[in-house]
């Protein structure tokens, strides 16, 4: 568990457009900046929101991340992101 | 409220809220900072992008934070300091609904709400009646007007995710204890189950109780709430006789 350095890259992706467009064109190589597990890697990269969720990822960062990242329609968003996470309740997230 | 604080004449205005990570992060997270730079501006280039927020900057009170940071000392409060930062939506927004003219000096109040663990609720009371003995010890005769936001139940990338006022119930609750200056029912109320269960980032709450601190537990002039489409709002006021706590 690496749950600071989930925050940490979510939330440089979230202030600086930059850092975003080096994720979204090589998210492996963005990522090996950070000390994460595979398991967080992973999530990452496949944006499993749900996953980084159930894993304690700050949910302002998360949610805040999300909107910025995510491929598909973002009129569906929110429903497709309260799906992924409903099933884990409100896990700890603090640091 | 803009008129109300233009009456109250200061010459100061202190503005708490909370830094949304912006600023602020786990690497150094104060609970309670005190802004002591020459400038207060923001927001960040992020918020002014994507809510199209207009950038505010005015002069800093470098001198009044001091006397307010050693005056918590005084008071057991060990505030943190910073001569530099930038203020987020929470300070600029409400700035620029009170004080558009940016012409008065400001000492930002950093509170952390958001990256926990954070202060339990009296902790925020106790840091608010702090506040008011430093700024009652000022010298000279300063006129100091606190500016605040925050909110009521809220939810942020949680399951109810933006879903507008998630617990009207505790709302209401808050707004009529914090009306009436009530503490201990309102420090009943405020635990972290509590509010947990009306969001998740409903902890910007605790700012309000810092307020009734600062009020020393006085009935607010003001006390209501208005329903928007992620939470619903408040809006408290109280007239005190330093000046006027907006």
């Amino acid at each position: 568990m690496s749950r600071y350095q989930v925050d940490k890259a979510l939330r440089e992706m979230v202030l600086d457009p930059s850092a975003r467009e080096r994720f979204l064109a090589d998210p492996m190589g963005y990522l090996a900046g950070y000390e994460l597990t595979d398991a967080e890697r992973q999530a990452l990269v496949g944006r499993d929101y749900g996953a980084l969720y159930a894993m304690g990822a700050h949910p302002f960062l998360l949610w805040g991340w999300t909107t910025r990242v995510h491929p598909g329609d973002k009129e569906r968003l929110r429903d497709v992101y309260a799906a992924a996470v409903r099933p884990h309740g409100y896990p700890d997230f603090s640091t | 409220m803009r008129e109300q604080l233009a009456a109250a004449r200061p010459d100061v205005l202190l503005v708490v809220a909370n830094d949304h990570l912006n600023q602020w992060f786990m690497d150094n997270m104060p609970a309670f900072l005190i802004g002591k730079g020459r400038v207060a501006q923001g927001p960040f280039p992020h918020e002014t992008e994507e809510f199209g927020l207009p950038g505010y900057r005015a002069a800093g009170a470098p001198d009044v934070a001091r006397a307010l940071l050693v005056g918590g000392y005084e008071q057991g409060v060990d505030f943190a300091f910073s001569e530099e930062y930038l203020l987020d939506h929470a300070f600029i927004l409400p700035l620029h609904f009170l004080r558009p003219a940016a012409d008065l000096p400001i000492v930002p109040l950093f509170a952390n709400v958001m990256a926990p663990p954070i202060p339990p609720a009296r902790r925020f009371y106790e840091v608010g009646a702090a506040l008011r003995a430093a700024v009652e010890a000022l010298p000279g005769k300063v006129r100091v007007a606190v500016v605040a936001s925050g909110h009521l139940s809220v939810e942020i990338g949680g399951p109810r995710v933006m879903r507008s006022a998630p617990d009207l119930e505790f709302d209401e609750q808050l707004v009529a204890l914090v009306g009436r200056g009530a503490v201990d029912e309102l420090l009943a109320l405020a635990t972290p189950e509590r509010m947990l269960r009306a969001g998740n980032f409903t902890a910007a709450c605790l700012i309000f109780l810092l307020l009734v601190g600062l009020a020393r537990g006085a009935s607010a002039s003001r006390a209501d709430h208005v329903l928007l489409d992620t939470s619903s709002t408040p809006f408290f006021s109280w007239n005190l006789h330093e000046g006027a706590a907006v």
